[in-house]
């Protein structure tokens, strides 16, 4: 990644409470909430993916995984609203018209590296088990196929790409959590 | 600390010039001292780790001799002032990707340099500099950054390593390099330790191979419980485990979001307006009114709680509310009898409760 690509500022931990919490809430605005019969899974699932584009949006395309959580959010044509919602005023979409033809190109190459890797592999058969070092190698990329499954858009990053994403989308994921943490105990709390 | 920092660093400079000797370089030792920093302020567990991530900038000399300390650490407000503003601080990720390439840099730096403690002794002084965020030290910093012979480097992305050590390397230009590119060549410059091949593949091989450590390093960090792990596969399978349960948390929260609030009016100007750290805790009661109590689908619930059977309520903080809400917890309690899974699932409440 070259020099100039410098982001915006980071965020300290609770600003980026804050602006997640701003954004997740004018998306449960925003979503069909005075609909009294919305099922319980409805409404659960309203929540779960307008704090996801608010989380994915908080990040502001810095990250592949946000790009590529808000460009499978975008796809669906009936939620298209909260994302543009959430989204604001930021162009978010030029980032993710970025995002297609590189996943194009990422995709081509993990083809051609899929099929050279299957020969390799059928020749190799043999003398996997043996060296220690080859189950170890064989163990972490079976851990890093599992990695690339979890992480939004993980399939087609490499490894440095995919560690960086990881972290990322762990704060992410603890921000997350903590909000809806506390906006539920509080919601009880508020019903005593 | 200052003026130890500033004998360290000419200390540095003094044996960088005197002559080199080959010595066996580690190559976390700069990582290690990033670790070290990282556990020095322990109160904030995210935020000042993310902070410190900031720290280990390569790209900027600037951002050690001139970091925005505010950000880096809410408790030194007033030398702000002292620093110049124009650094801007990248995102995580790119922080990460810094801080990986700082320590490749540093690998790189004292293979150039063959003085390797001193080196990283000055890099890690400089950090702990930017910890302590001392204006004083802009001063002595000031030769190098404003060194002459950095312009004349344009590595591709080591530009910042090359800025600290430019003095040290302008004593040692006729140190013959053997792997090493012409020096006004946007290449890698990379020093091949001894014993090693030079070819460039290896080379870039062995570079990207420390880029991934360090990165590893830092998740390793991250994910609690993983310091003590040795071993890629385990650590990767920690790593796992903690996405895959921090997913399941947030399932789960947003089920029970839904099911508290069939309407949540939230007031949001005021959240808007709230400025102080933990505003949420103090609002949220204010300012969230649902509206009823749902009634609660029976087969959306169990099938939800079959998934939290390895919620880990361990790891869960324990929030400052000590009441246990038994109107919330006995309409789950009794879809819970219900499910199949019965032993995890009210297990599941039980923790459920512990940590309301």
């Amino acid at each position: 990644m070259p020099l100039s690509s410098l982001k915006p500022k980071m965020r300290p931990h609770s600003s980026l409470k804050q602006e997640f919490l701003k954004k997740w809430i004018m998306g449960l605005q925003r979503c069909s909430f005075s609909k009294k019969n919305m099922s319980i899974l409805e409404r659960k699932k309203a929540i779960k993916f307008s704090a996801d584009i608010a989380m994915a949006s908080a990040r502001n395309g810095t990250t592949c995984w946000s790009r590529s959580l808000i460009s499978n959010a975008s796809k669906e044509g009936s939620d298209i609203h909260v994302v543009e919602q959430i989204l604001g005023s930021e162009s978010d979409r030029p980032a993710v018209e970025n995002k297609v033809p590189t996943r194009r190109a990422s995709v081509c190459k993990k083809i051609v590296k899929r099929s050279c890797r299957i020969r390799r592999r059928r020749r190799r058969r043999k003398c996997v088990a043996s060296a220690p070092s080859s189950i170890a190698k064989h163990l972490v990329r079976k851990r890093r196929e599992v990695l690339k499954s979890l992480i939004p858009g993980g399939e087609f990053m490499n490894e440095i790409c995919l560690i960086e994403e990881t972290l990322d989308y762990i704060t992410s994921l603890r921000v997350q959590v903590d909000v809806m943490r506390s906006l539920a105990s509080a919601s009880v709390r508020a019903s005593e | 600390m200052e003026p130890n920092a500033r004998t360290a660093e000419t200390i540095s400079n003094l044996t960088a010039s005197d002559g080199y000797e080959v010595t066996a370089f580690e190559s976390l030792q700069f990582t290690d001292e990033i670790h070290r920093l990282i556990s020095a302020p322990p109160t904030d567990n995210a935020s000042s780790f993310t902070a410190l991530l900031e720290l280990p900038s390569p790209q900027a000399v600037e951002l050690l001799y001139s970091p925005e300390s505010s950000k880096l650490i809410p408790a030194s407000p007033p030398n702000v002032e002292d620093f110049k503003g124009n650094f801007h601080f990248p995102s995580n990720t790119c922080l990460i990707e810094r801080d990986a390439r700082l320590s490749a840099e540093v690998n790189n730096s004292n293979e150039n340099e063959k003085s390797k403690s001193p080196e990283s002794k000055k890099l890690s002084t400089n950090l702990e500099k930017a910890v302590k965020s001392e204006p004083a030290e802009t001063e002595s910093s000031q030769p190098l950054v404003s060194d002459p012979t950095l312009d004349k480097r344009s590595i591709k992305r080591k530009d910042g390593e090359n800025k600290v050590k430019g003095s040290t390397k302008k004593s040692k230009t006729a140190v013959n390099e053997s792997s090493e590119d012409a020096q006004k060549l946007p290449y890698v410059h990379v020093r091949a330790r001894r014993g090693q091949a030079t070819d460039s593949h290896s080379l870039a091989e062995r570079a990207r191979r420390e880029k991934i450590n360090a990165r590893m390093k830092l998740l390793q960090e991250l994910v609690p419980g993983c310091n003590k792990i040795s071993g890629t596969a385990l650590v990767l399978d920690e790593i796992i485990n903690h996405v895959q349960s921090l997913q399941r948390k947030v399932e789960f929260l947003s089920m029970r979001v839904a099911a508290v609030n069939p309407g949540i009016d939230v007031n949001l100007d005021s959240i808007l307006t709230s400025e102080s750290g933990s505003p949420m805790d103090s609002n949220f009661p204010s300012l969230v009114m649902p509206v009823t109590w749902p009634e609660v689908q029976g087969n959306g619930h169990r099938q939800q709680y079959e998934h939290q059977c390895h919620f880990d309520a361990l790891q869960q903080p324990v929030w400052g509310r000590g009441e246990v809400c038994h109107n919330y917890i006995t309409p789950e309690n009794s879809l819970l009898t219900y499910d199949s899974s019965a032993n995890s699932a009210t297990l599941h409440a039980n923790q459920l409760k512990m940590e309301l």
